[in-house]
């Protein structure tokens, strides 16, 4: 979606140091230049092609359908990408760009980690030095993610301060890149930020959306009837939606988290119920949780990906517009969604991704039974198995830690007879 | 003329160099921020730069940062805040306030209520180091008519015909950025080579019309020493705090007197 100036409406714009200008400045140009540039998308399609495996398939859910006797269910399987999640089209795709304007590193932020390893595992391939910002709350949680991003040869810092987590990682990525701005680039993970990331960001993912209208057409013979993304910072569903924008027959729903509760730091819900207010931080304008004096708020979901204080301006500007229809799930009706999926079709889904299968399970019974309904399943469940260990209860999970952890060589010596 | 810029030139009349003097509103409480406030206003301090708390503040280095969040962790009051820092200008006449902050907490109290309620509290300049020039024309015409400054930040990567924008827009001052980064110490260190702060500075002055202010990374007597002359303002912001977490207002005072006396 082309913007005006960097604006989608009221939200979007570009709210930067003014040490960040020039940096700013070449990244706009070089996207411009980029994406209208044959050679680059040739590269950027056969790197997408080869190195993560697109196209991901459109995969017919004959058991759920049947299960809830409404919609016919689809899965666009972004969870078949390399890395396991849609995270690595706009990294594969900024990755081609950092390359272009010549820079040697790139910095990025991570919450869960997926867009860390992401990150990682393109900057191994392209020979670049990688930096990633993950709070320090966020390394306790999900360890399993570092492990693989230093293995990669990416330095992952803990960032200790605020909140520890999502947020205060963007914060000191940014503060990063604007000491660093001349050999650095600011790989975000998401559409947002300032200008042209949101835009850039949403360009790389659309490929999504593309493959879909092509796949619904060859598999089903038209468009799909409703779109379903769950909303973190909003990149798989600009991916998805923005595609089918100028479609207006074909319906769209973003999921956002719910949470424990519709208490402020309970959830992670800014564009529906008034939750979230207009507001100005991290570098662009869209709904914030804050307080009424401006500070912004802590968040919560039982997806570390969703847990995102703002969204995308182009998500929040079609929110607004009444574009894109908003809902929100619970963590338990995540968790319901997960295992359902699990049980019905064999495919293991990302928490984040289970957001949106709870929001369109609850809408397909009550659908006409010739209607065609696609999800984003944007990412795979590998990386959730303690969470969803904990979250079923099972019993077994505890011992098998406590084992692991006895044979578990704490000593150097131990490492050597390992290693011997 | 400026009331910002008028201030300055006569205090040059008897200065080679003045001095703003940086302090976190709230921090490490509200009592006490308003009491080094005082305490440096009284030590004779040319400025001082008030900053209000944001949760987010990205172009501040660990020692404001870590500042800031301890002052959130109470509630505050920017109409509060604004207030006492007008019975501050009124009990010292001889110094002048600036107030700093970003842009979120701003644009919720209003930045049109801000220009005209700082002017109200004679606090003369506004610096939000996150509102580029581009978006501020409503920001612009309100400091315009309530007769105060925004307050414009070059850095040494700004490139010269944006300079040139930027420092005819200046009015009370020019914040000129000495290096790249983020204010104070920092684990992110700039790389990259730098053409000399004494180019850097003559660059800008071909330009600006405006008194020039000069900070980021000052912490030692040779730097304010190495300015006389070629700026107007030495702006001490990270090392003061340093100064002050680890000898309270006694140290901060004695760094003043190190690098100004």
């Amino acid at each position: 979606m082309q913007s005006e100036n960097g604006f989608y409406g009221q939200y979007g714009g570009s709210y930067i140091p003014e040490i960040l200008y020039s940096s700013q400045q070449q990244i706009l140009q070089a996207f411009e230049e980029a994406k209208n540039d044959p050679k680059f998308l040739a590269e950027l399609n056969k790197q997408w092609q080869q190195f993560s495996g697109r196209p991901t398939p459109l995969t017919f859910c004959a058991n759920l359908t049947e299960h809830f006797g409404g919609a016919q269910i689809y899965l666009k399987r972004e969870d078949l990408n390399h890395s396991g999640a849609h995270k690595m089209n706009n990294v594969i795709g900024q990755g081609l760009l950092v390359k272009r304007m010549g820079k040697k590193r790139v910095i990025a932020e991570t919450g869960a980690g997926q867009h860390g390893i992401a990150t990682a595992l393109v900057a191994a391939r392209l020979g670049l030095e990688c930096t990633i910002y993950m709070g320090a709350k966020d390394i306790e949680r999900q360890y399993p993610n570092v492990f693989w991003m230093k293995q990669l040869g990416a330095t992952v810092v803990p960032v200790t301060t605020g909140a520890q987590t999502l947020r205060d990682a963007l914060d000191e990525a940014l503060r990063d890149w604007s000491s660093s701005h001349e050999e650095s680039h600011y790989l975000i993970g998401t559409s947002c930020g300032c200008a042209p990331f949101p835009e850039m960001v949403a360009f790389f993912q659309s490929v999504i959306g593309n493959e879909v209208r092509e796949q619904s057409v060859t598999q089903f013979g038209q468009f799909p009837d409703r779109l379903y993304a769950c909303v973190g910072g909003g990149s798989n569903a600009c991916g998805l939606f923005l595609p089918f924008l100028d479609d207006k027959d074909v319906e769209m729903v973003g999921v956002e988290a719910g949470g424990k509760g519709l208490e402020l730091g309970e959830h992670s819900i800014r564009l529906s119920h008034n939750l979230g207010q207009p507001g100005i931080a991290q570098g662009f304008a869209t709904m914030f949780l804050q307080d009424d004096a401006g500070q912004l708020q802590e968040t919560h979901s039982i997806a570390a990906g969703l847990d995102y204080v703002g969204v995308s301006p182009i998500i929040a500007h079609l929110a607004d517009t009444g574009r894109i229809k908003m809902t929100y799930a619970m963590d338990d009706e995540v968790i319901a969604a997960c295992t359902l999926l699990l049980k019905k079709e064999g495919i293991i889904p990302a928490l984040e991704s289970s957001h949106a299968l709870a929001g369109a399970f609850k809408d397909a019974p009550n659908l006409p039974k010739d209607s065609k309904i696609v999800i984003n399943l944007s990412g795979r469940g590998d990386k959730d198995i303690f969470n969803v260990a904990k979250a079923v209860q099972d019993e077994t999970f505890p011992q098998f830690l406590t084992d692991y952890l006895a044979a578990y060589p704490t000593h150097h010596a131990d490492n050597e007879e390992q290693n011997a | 003329m400026s009331q910002l810029a008028t201030f300055i030139a006569e205090k040059r009349q008897q200065k080679p160099i003045l001095s703003m003097t940086h302090v976190v509103y709230g921090y490490p409480s509200v009592e006490e921020s308003l009491s080094w406030m005082k305490r440096l206003m009284q030590e004779g301090v040319d400025f001082i730069e008030v900053q209000f708390p944001f949760s987010d503040p990205v172009a501040d280095g660990p020692s404001i940062v870590a500042a800031c969040h301890k002052a959130l962790e109470q509630k505050l009051d920017v109409e509060t805040c604004l207030s006492q820092l007008g019975t501050l200008a009124k009990d010292f006449p001889e110094s002048r306030i600036v107030l700093m902050s970003y842009l979120n907490p701003m644009y919720r109290f209003g930045l049109d209520k801000l220009a005209k309620r700082a002017a109200e509290e004679n606090i003369l300049g506004l610096i939000l180091p996150d509102l580029p020039i581009e978006q501020a024309a409503t920001y612009q015409a309100a400091c315009k008519t309530s007769g105060i400054d925004p307050v414009w930040l070059v850095t040494p990567v700004t490139p010269p015909d944006r300079l040139a924008m930027l420092a005819g827009q200046a009015n009370g001052f020019l914040y000129c950025v000495a290096r790249s980064g983020v204010t104070g110490h920092s684990v992110h260190e700039g790389k990259a080579k730098q053409t000399s702060l004494d180019d850097y500075l003559a660059h800008i002055k071909q330009h600006a019309s405006a008194p020039m202010g000069v900070g980021f990374g000052l912490r030692e007597r040779a730097q304010i020493e190495q300015l006389i002359g070629k700026a107007d303002i030495a702006i001490l912001g990270s090392a003061l705090l340093d100064a002050y977490n680890q000898g309270g207002q006694e140290a901060g005072v004695k760094l003043i007197k190190d690098l100004f006396h």
